[in-house]
């Protein structure tokens, strides 16, 4: 699995969980970009070909949800997930409309993390040969 | 339904006491006014009160002014029994804090249908406070879940990140899989705060705390997550 050919987006305002997440992903050989905001990570994404991301919710700014539906109109087969502090079903019913892959509460635990990053690599491989 | 029923004459007393007994209430009584208030400012005091207006020590009027002078979150319903009948009277009771005035000689069917408008107004009362106190749950295992959730997913990130490069007879195994387990044991419990359901309390000393199990109606998970999975 070519995984250096992937970069994931970790969207998070708390810097030590930027700074974790990327060591993790890097660790296993992913190339990581990281963003403090909404705002950031839609700058970031006019420059970048990222189809991995990793959004916080609760963000300064423009919240996780908005980033989201901005991100989908944009890059129709990016795999999003939602990774939240606090989590209701009413959060996640709005973040199945925003168009989010999948959801998760902190604190989550690296091995599903980095399940979730590989499954998504390998669909968007699978994806792009059709 | 626990009632005070403040009344100087004997013989009137003896007959509430019986009637309100009939009706199935839970009688206090008291023969003046001084003994009013203080079984009002008692704990679990009745919050339901029949008063008369003329009595030794303070009056009816007084004991209304005085107990709507403190603070408090479940305020009594008071009900002035009294012989004065002039319209100013009736709006002296009520301003000095009556939420209901009978006239005597009183229609017994009468007194029954305003008792009972009294008890209405105590459980909603009860019902709005529940509400409100849930509202303030809720919004405090918001505000707590959101704020740990945050350097608890730096604690377990890091210490499983550790324990997949040590092995099991490394000597700081023990002690990080110990970080890693409790950093997850902590997850749990805010996974149950955000469930919470329904007010629940439990006691704690001398206080009441929130019984989050109850309250979200799970048992807490007690299964150590495995580090190398």
């Amino acid at each position: 699995m070519d995984l250096d050919q992937h970069t994931i987006l970790v969207v998070d305002d708390e810097e030590s969980i930027r700074d974790m997440l990327k060591m993790v992903f890097v660790n296993k050989k992913f190339k990581v970009k990281t963003a403090e905001s909404a705002e950031a990570a839609l700058e970031l994404l006019k420059d970048e070909n990222i189809y991995i991301m990793f959004l916080d919710l609760n963000l300064p700014g423009m919240n996780g949800i908005e980033l989201c539906k901005k991100i989908r109109k944009n890059i129709p087969f990016a795999m999003i997930h939602a990774i939240t502090g606090y989590a209701s079903l009413f959060e996640l019913s709005d973040c199945r409309e925003a168009g989010f892959d999948d959801y998760f509460t902190k604190p989550i635990k690296l091995s599903m993390l980095l399940k979730t990053a590989k499954d998504a690599v390998e669909k968007i491989n699978r994806w792009r040969k059709k | 339904m626990k009632i005070l029923l403040a009344e100087d004459d004997l013989i009137s007393r003896r007959i509430l006491e019986a009637i309100l007994g009939k009706w199935n209430y839970d009688v206090i009584s008291v023969t003046n006014g001084n003994d009013a208030v203080d079984k009002l400012l008692e704990k679990n005091a009745p919050l339901l009160v029949l008063l008369d207006w003329v009595m030794p020590d303070k009056d009816g009027v007084e004991v209304c002014r005085i107990i709507r002078e403190k603070e408090t979150t479940s305020p009594p319903y008071i009900i002035l029994l009294t012989s004065k009948r002039e319209k100013k009277d009736v709006a002296k009771g009520l301003d000095s804090g009556a939420d209901d005035y009978i006239i005597k000689p009183y229609d017994e069917n009468e007194l029954r249908a305003r008792l009972n408008v009294g008890c209405r107004m105590i459980e909603l009362q009860n019902a709005l406070a529940e509400k409100e106190k849930f509202q303030g749950v809720l919004e405090m295992a918001g505000a707590v879940c959101h704020e740990i959730n945050q350097p608890l997913m730096t604690i377990t990130g890091y210490s499983e990140f550790l324990l997949q490069g040590i092995s099991e007879d490394n000597p700081q195994f023990n002690a990080l899989h110990e970080i890693y387990v409790q950093g997850h044991r902590l997850g749990n419990i805010t996974k149950q705060l955000m469930e919470i359901t329904t007010y629940k309390t439990k006691r704690y000393l001398q206080r009441e705390i929130v019984d989050i199990d109850q309250a979200s109606q799970k048992k807490p998970e007690n299964q150590e997550p495995n580090s190398k999975e």
